[in-house]
């Protein structure tokens, strides 16, 4: 296996507030894990540094063997990593198809086609991608109008249609239901399985994180703390006491 | 869906959304202005026509991509100056112009605007919201004067006159149709733009511009491409603006002038492809018969645009949206965007 993700190094602050601190980090081919901690822990500014979102301070961030430090983001996802978000963040006012028809036309690099009808371009993906995230039947609904649990499907449906190689998810549960919740980290695994796709979430749901995450990175006042499986990290004597200690594991 | 999806209507509806049957009634309108006695409604009509293309090009950057742009008129002036100046060096010193030379000078008003566009634009795209609004609002008058003072190039103040068609289109109505024929092919051409993926990753900038740039959008790329797509359109309205009127004047580039897409497109709706047309009609029309009783036009305007801001905010299309689906019992009704 080799590594798709490896970061050295990498530090941010806002103002006198060090929110990632020389953060060290790889993720293998392949593999599905997760990023714990408390909040404020700096998971979400992990994931922005990672994306582009942010600016690094220092440090490096190499995908694929190429260096992606501070690029943009359209040019970061155009390279293979998507990302959903924890506030679901969905094209509000247009239908649930024409949300994910959008992302499939980006992905297929048409977004400049000013004359062909987006109606008959990437259908297949989007049919694909709606069908695989439950959303087939609620495809004519304006998505500002679903549910908070179809927002957040409709929000993974979106990274998903831009076929990456490597997906952050950053909550990917929350406020749905136990149910939906259930459904969508299977529909996770199954990605991670079938596709080979290389997988890193966050979640605050320990249940979720133990049975879903191959390997776990519990990260504490933008440092990472423990690093390993699932069983190392829960015999972990320091991260029993920064946090799995509150959710009684 | 209910019963009636037979109906012929409801499948225009469908398919097309609002615009479907709107567009259909107002080519009913346009067709039959001309059966009216005299030619003022004709010329007013014409008048709707231009400034309605001007507006619906505002909305390609207001209705489509979420930035409001106080300086549009930028555009339709540098069209309008466009095609006049070359009006005027094509023209004999009888003051005649061939039909051939004629449409020439007409096609010299999209590109100069589109390049205006590119510049301004450049600027523009770095920005969003108040602060978009703003700078397009500096650009628009910092234009406005250079034609209005660069007397030697543009005739300052002055303005271009004598822009007298050739003899055919002299005729009020004859002007009126080739007008019609343009906007309509216009239109049609916008149409296709907005059904386009390029339209649709317009919706994905009004929405949530953080979240296209991490669908790989180039945000400010795709932006400059509508800003300069929407000026050459403006641009197309300025350079059939000059033949119709006679002259140019730098007030075409100003901010009021500005101001009357704005207000165009809030009272027919941005929501609705065909919003801003339904504006002009409504706005244009208004004003030929207000003025017949009263100079307060600008207090008339005033007033309808507070009402139809406070009580309309979807302006007349977004109305008659929320109608239909409440009729249909489809829920909160909000106003779908385009």
């Amino acid at each position: 296996m080799t590594a798709i993700l490896e970061v050295t190094n990498l530090h941010k602050h806002f103002g006198g507030i060090h929110v990632t601190r020389h953060v060290n980090f790889s993720l293998e081919e392949g593999e599905q894990s997760a990023i714990i901690g408390p909040n404020g822990a700096g998971k979400s500014t992990f994931m922005n540094l990672l994306t582009g979102y942010h600016r690094c301070d220092a440090g490096r961030v190499i995908f694929e063997g190429q260096d992606i430090t501070n690029r943009p983001p359209h040019r970061i996802a155009r390279m293979g990593i998507s990302r959903a978000f924890q506030v679901s963040s969905i094209f509000s006012k247009m239908t649930v198809a024409e949300n994910v028809r959008s992302a499939v036309h980006a992905q297929l690099r048409r977004s400049f086609s000013i004359f062909g009808a987006a109606g008959r371009i990437g259908v297949e993906d989007t049919d694909r991608v709606l069908a695989l995230c439950g959303l087939a039947a609620k495809r004519g609904l304006v998505a500002g109008e679903l549910a908070q649990g179809d927002k957040k499907r409709l929000e993974l449906a979106i990274a998903l249609a831009g076929k990456p190689r490597l997906l952050f998810l950053d909550e990917p549960t929350a406020g749905m239901s136990i149910d939906e919740a259930r459904g969508t980290m299977e529909l996770v695994d199954r990605l991670n399985r079938e596709l080979k796709l290389t997988v890193l979430f966050t979640e605050h749901d320990m249940g979720i994180v133990f049975n879903h995450a191959q390997r776990l990175t519990l990260m504490h006042r933008g440092e990472i703390v423990v690093q390993g499986t699932p069983a190392e990290v829960r015999a972990n004597t320091i991260a029993q006491q920064v946090y799995l200690g509150e959710h009684h594991v | 869906m209910n019963a009636d999806n037979n109906n012929w209507w409801s499948r225009l509806y469908a398919k097309y959304g609002l615009s479907g049957p709107a567009a259909i009634v107002l080519l009913v309108f346009f067709l039959l202005v001309p059966l009216l006695p005299g030619k003022f409604w004709t010329i007013v009509s014409t008048e709707i026509l231009i400034l309605g293309l001007f507006a619906m090009s505002f909305n390609l950057l207001y209705g489509y991509m979420g930035q409001i742009s106080f300086g549009h008129a930028a555009f339709f002036g540098l069209g309008a100056y466009a095609t006049a100046m070359a009006f005027t060096r094509l023209k004999t010193a009888g003051g005649e112009i061939a039909t051939l030379d004629f449409f020439l000078s007409l096609l010299a008003g999209p590109p100069i605007a589109a390049l205006g566009a590119l510049i301004v634009g450049f600027f523009c795209v770095r920005l969003t919201g108040i602060y978009f609004a703003m700078l397009s609002l500096a650009f628009g008058e910092l234009l406005f004067y250079i034609v209005f003072s660069w007397y030697s190039f543009t005739k300052g103040d002055d303005g271009i006159q004598g822009l007298l068609p050739p003899p055919y289109f002299q005729d009020a109505a004859h002007y009126y149709y080739l007008t019609l024929a343009i906007v309509i092919g216009a239109l049609a051409v916008m149409w296709r733009i907005t059904e386009s993926p390029f339209g649709y990753i317009m919706r994905t900038l009004r929405d949530n511009q953080r979240r296209a740039a991490f669908l790989g959008i180039n945000v400010r790329l795709h932006m400059l491409v509508n800003f300069v797509i929407a000026g050459a359109f403006a641009g197309l309205a300025g350079a059939l603006w000059g033949p119709f009127s006679r002259s140019v004047s730098p007030g075409l580039l100003g901010w009021q002038e500005s101001g009357i897409a704005v207000f165009m497109t809030l009272i027919g709706g941005a929501g609705s492809f065909m919003g801003p047309l339904l504006g002009s009609v409504i706005y244009t029309f208004l004003q030929a018969v207000v003025t017949m009783f009263t100079s307060y036009w600008p207090l008339t305007i005033g007033t309808i645009i507070l009402l139809i801001v406070l009580f309309l905010p979807g302006g007349v299309l977004g109305m008659v949206e929320k109608g239909i689906k409440a009729r249909r019992g489809a829920g909160a009704g909000e106003e779908k965007q385009p």
